[in-house]
């Protein structure tokens, strides 16, 4: 199980890379509401890009129901590959 | 310069970018960016891309309609992506989820005031939806792909009412499952059968306008079981792999440059480690690799592949550092050469710099430099060519030559939406040019190198049978053209359909060849005027008094209209500048026009026919 700061500090560049914001910061609660750029499109960018990063495969209904970024780091401790 | 050094990487376009260095950053885009590249990379690429200004780039405006009935909103920042590199600051317009097919029928849809410059038919297999009962007879496999078509055909007809865009159908991308597994290549009612015969049948049913985008064989390029990713599907309804999206966006935008008639003309070759292994000036004849082991393999198959290159009509061109003897010593006497020297238009070895002689290439050719690729295995003179002459295509070539014609092939530079005759012979024509050349030199006046020449012209209305050509030239011309106007054949049907709209087209022939159709002149009356709305010609035939012999058809034509005056406009362009003075030249006088634009009139109460060595072929 990967470490849960590590997985944070890696997914926290995925995001100010996807969202083009370089002093962009999350946490455990924020969810699409919290960003306006983060709509159903970019979702799925975002998804891909956490998918490259930590090397992991998805299925069907977990990339729709990545609801906040504390369950994606749970995921991701989990899962991670890399 | 970056680009000489090969250190681009993601970090320093960003930089470049942050530093308001615009036009670096987009230059070193181009370099980095590949269309195998995966997706989150391609649209990291975009978004910088997107957040350029646009001053400087040097970008046209182009509309695409891009009409899916799958989710295409990733693919489509992509595929702007691609377009900008290719020069093109590009809108797109996609209808609603599932409202592809209603736009297209709805004269009212936003698609129609969109006003597209290429509408993108989108379908993948699952829109196909052909299906049959296992063991179906030939008639009702007939009939399954028959009614499948028509459906297509019958959205191109209706696009084509309302709107002159080029349209591109996608083939059906053949999916690797089949219940039937290998059983179902063995017959007609398969899945996979039914849509092989569905992409035939849309090739047998094209219609002026229309072409082809392979998404079956780009499907296959990229690997038929990652083609595809089952879980996007299900999720967004996305109907082919992230991964793949650069892939069908850079081939579409090459297709897009081809039918604008930017695609590349020229192939320019290096020789040594190029066309055969080693060095002809140290190893000799016998010493060079080329046939007979396989090493020596890799170069044949890479020269068969240029030579069925110059058979479809591409220019080759020669640039090398050697002595101009040993240079042309394979070509005439290596067996296993696949050029030869008469493959080459424009053949120089010498010791100048590549840059220079890649110049003189596109002088001799009378092309433009942005018409040329050049291939060299050395990757310093790669370097300098981009440095000097980035408007000169440079494909990185990997080391090993076994590579080499994927490599090309890869890079999608000579695309077309159209094949005629003349394509196939000329080569002949630029050669033949040269050897005019020679002759020219051995006249004081032109008069009489002219009359030398022999030359026979020919003045026709435009049909069935020229139409492609006609349209062809009209959109591949830029330096020898007046106004600047693109149609498309499709546009120019519907224009000569009208009987104020005459279409006249020219070929020439002299005694070292024919040159095939080489001018094309579009004219529409206005009471008892006749204006010049398009006049194109092949650079090729420049000086050789075709544009008087030209004229003297237009006059005749403006007579038979019962016109009093022929006008015609010269519209500036950025590579038109050679026809600014035609028309004072050809003893039109100016006229009052519009800013932007010159207009020139020929009072046909008194204008005589302009002197011309051309005689009028009095054949059938």
């Amino acid at each position: 199980m990967a470490d849960r700061a590590e997985i944070g500090k890696r997914l926290l560049l995925v995001f100010r890379d996807v969202f083009d914001d370089d002093s962009l910061e999350i946490f455990d609660a924020m969810t699409a509401e919290d960003l306006d750029e983060w709509d159903s499109v970019s979702h799925i960018s975002l998804v891909l890009a956490v998918e490259r990063e930590f090397g992991v495969s998805l299925n069907a209904t977990e990339i729709g129901a990545l609801a906040n970024v504390g369950a994606m780091t749970d995921l991701l401790s989990d899962r991670a590959t890399r | 310069m970056t680009a000489q050094t090969g250190t681009i990487d993601w970090a320093s376009v960003k930089a470049c970018a942050a530093a308001g260095d615009a036009v670096g950053a987009f230059a070193m885009l181009g370099q980095l960016a590949r269309p195998e590249d995966d997706f989150t990379t391609q649209r990291r690429h975009a978004r910088l891309v997107q957040r350029l200004p646009r001053q400087g780039l040097g970008l046209q405006p182009l509309k695409v309609a891009l009409l899916a009935q799958s989710t295409t909103d990733h693919f489509a920042e992509i595929l702007g992506l691609w377009l900008a590199l290719a020069g093109y600051d590009a809108e797109i317009h996609q209808p609603p989820f599932g409202q592809a097919v209603q736009s297209i029928i709805n004269p009212a849809s936003p698609l129609y005031d969109f006003g597209a410059d290429v509408v993108w038919m989108f379908g993948t297999w699952r829109d196909v939806g052909l299906e049959v009962t296992p063991g179906a007879d030939a008639d009702a496999v007939a009939d399954a792909v028959a009614r499948a078509v028509e459906r297509e055909a019958s959205l191109w007809q209706a696009l084509r009412q309302r709107s002159d865009a080029l349209i591109v159908q996608n083939t059906a991308d053949i999916p690797a499952v089949d219940v039937f597994s290998h059983f179902a290549a063995n017959v007609a009612w398969s899945h996979r059968s039914l849509l092989h015969r569905y992409n035939l049948a849309l090739a047998d049913s094209l219609t002026p306008g229309v072409v082809l985008f392979d998404l079956d064989h780009v499907s296959a390029c990229h690997g038929k079981s990652r083609w595809t990713d089952p879980r996007y599907w299900h999720h967004s309804k996305h109907a082919f792999a992230f991964d793949a999206i650069g892939l069908v966006a850079h081939q579409f935008t090459q297709l897009v440059l081809g039918a604008k008639g930017r695609a590349r003309k020229c192939l320019v070759l290096d020789l040594d480690n190029t066309l055969w292994g080693g060095v002809i000036g140290d190893d000799g004849l016998d010493g060079i690799k080329l046939g007979n082991g396989a090493a020596g393999e890799a170069f044949v198959d890479f020269q068969a592949y240029i030579r069925r290159l110059k058979d479809r009509g591409i220019i080759l061109a020669v640039c090398s550092k050697n002595e101009d003897a040993n240079a042309r010593e394979p070509f005439l006497k290596h067996p296993d050469m696949r050029l030869g020297i008469d493959d080459i238009a424009v053949f120089r070895a010498n010791w100048d710099n590549k840059a220079d002689n890649i110049k003189a290439i596109a002088e001799a050719l009378n092309i433009g430099l942005d018409s040329l690729v050049f291939v060299d295995d050395n990757p310093a003179e790669r370097a300098l060519v981009r440095r000097f002459l980035p408007m000169v295509a440079v494909p990185e070539m990997p080391e090993d030559p076994s590579h080499y014609v994927e490599t090309l092939q890869r890079a999608h530079l000579f695309e077309t939406v159209s094949f005629s005759k003349e394509d196939g012979e000329r080569n002949e024509y630029y050669r033949a040019n040269a050897s005019r050349q020679e002759i020219r030199g051995q006249f004081a006046d032109l008069g009489a190198y002219q009359r030398s020449l022999e030359m026979i012209g020919r003045a026709a209305a435009i049909e069935a049978f020229t139409l492609p050509r006609s349209a062809q030239l009209i959109n591949k011309s830029n330096q020898f053209h007046l106004t600047g106007t693109r149609y498309g054949e499709a546009e120019i049907g519907d224009l000569l359909a009208q009987d104020h709209w005459a279409g006249r087209c020219f070929t020439l022939r002299d005694r070292f060849g024919d040159n095939g159709l080489i001018a094309v002149v579009l004219l529409r009356r206005d009471g008892r005027t006749a204006h010049v709305d398009t006049w194109v010609m092949s650079c090729r035939v420049l000086g050789r008094g075709m544009e008087e012999f030209i004229v003297n058809d237009m006059m005749a034509m403006a007579r038979t209209w019962g016109c009093t005056a022929l006008e015609g406009r010269y519209v500036p362009s950025k590579k038109n500048a050679l026809v600014a003075r035609l028309y004072p030249r050809l003893g039109f006088a100016e006229a009052a026009g519009p800013t932007g634009e010159t207009r020139w009139r020929l009072n046909l109460g008194t204008a005589a026919p302009l002197v011309t060595q051309i005689t009028p072929d009095s054949g059938p």
